[in-house]
């Protein structure tokens, strides 16, 4: 308490006439037009994040981390089917490697006779069908069992 | 290295699944035509070998049509029906990437596979018109399909044969095999 009676009142009064005044001020601002018209580009360029990254303990912030939680949460089958791996096999010594470990003459002679094999079917097919007036109606038959591949599937011959 | 162009990714990939066509299918039956004779005549020829050395006597097989009939078509029986029934595919069928399904592309059964072989033998005696529906049928099936409920489906990992076929080749322009380049 103040020792001067006229000095406590003066005192209570500018805090009683603080407390009504302060929230009406507050409630008139606004704030949004006051961000506005803040430059924050200029505030980014006057930050100097070399200077807060050295003060951050990144050691800390990677213990912290849970790197499982992370990984559960990507899909890594969608990551996975973004990869060209026709290319990458193309273009690395991948490819070398697949073929010194799983070519033998065996199985060029079977994927050439399988492959050959699919292509004369699509022929078979298409023009049995085109013969009787029905090519384009094999267009929209099912690829193959609805266990094995997509219903909405069509075949694309 | 092989001179064999890499097919087109429309006939590799994605293929495992799909109804077969009639060609595979020929061919594969094809192949265990051939393979089931020579079999069956490698077994008579062994058996004839065995009977002569048991009982000194020679006896051929060939020269008793109705029984030779019969173990032939039990054998054929016999080949395809315990091939079906244990991996869905012929020797002829793994040969082309092959296999048998139920219509919904599910494994079948022992049962399925008797149906297919008696069905297989119905089907050759339409003279050819109960294997039309490969190539006219939807879901191409042969009448020994529709007496067993089976369809046949491309099996071999195509996938895989793209990236060899891929691999096999010298290596894109400008860039050598890998043994030719520098350490």
């Amino acid at each position: 308490m103040s020792p001067n009676p006229i000095g406590n009142r003066v005192e209570q009064l500018a805090q009683s006439l603080a407390e009504h005044i302060v929230p009406m001020i507050v409630d008139a601002i606004d704030i949004d037009s006051i961000i506005d018209k803040v430059d924050v580009e200029k505030i980014i360029e006057r930050v100097d994040v070399d200077e807060i990254v050295e003060r951050v303990d990144v050691q800390k912030i990677i213990e912290r981390v849970d790197v499982q939680k992370i990984i559960e949460r990507v899909d890594i089958n969608a990551i996975v089917n973004q990869i060209d791996i026709d290319s990458l096999v193309e273009q690395t010594e991948l490819g070398s490697i697949i073929a010194r470990s799983t070519t033998g003459i065996l199985t060029e002679v079977l994927d050439v006779i399988r492959a050959q094999g699919v292509g004369l079917d699509d022929f078979i097919l298409r023009w049995g069908n085109r013969l009787i007036g029905r090519g384009k109606k094999v267009r929209k038959w099912p690829k193959g069992p609805p266990l094995l591949v997509a219903p909405q599937a069509v075949t694309s011959i | 290295m092989t001179t064999v162009p890499v097919p087109s990714a429309a006939l590799t990939v994605g293929r495992q699944g799909n109804y077969a066509g009639a060609v595979s299918r020929l061919a594969a039956f094809a192949a265990d035509v051939g393979a089931s004779w020579g079999l069956y005549t490698l077994g008579v020829a062994l058996l004839n070998a065995a009977l002569k050395l048991v009982s000194g006597h020679s006896f051929t097989l060939s020269n008793h049509q109705l029984p030779a009939f019969i173990v032939l078509t039990l054998w054929e029986f016999l080949y395809f029906t315990y091939q079906w029934a244990v991996s869905g595919k012929t020797l002829g069928m793994a040969i082309l990437g092959l296999q048998v399904v139920t219509r919904e592309g599910a494994p079948i059964s022992g049962r399925q596979a008797v149906f297919r072989t008696v069905g297989l033998g119905l089907t050759l005696l339409t003279a050819g018109i109960g294997f039309l529906g490969i190539v006219y049928q939807r879901d191409r099936r042969a009448l020994n399909d529709f007496i067993a409920g089976t369809a046949v489906v491309y099996d071999w990992d195509a996938r895989a044969a793209r990236l060899r076929w891929i691999a096999r080749k010298e290596g894109p322009a400008g860039i050598p095999p890998p043994q030719e380049r520098r350490v």
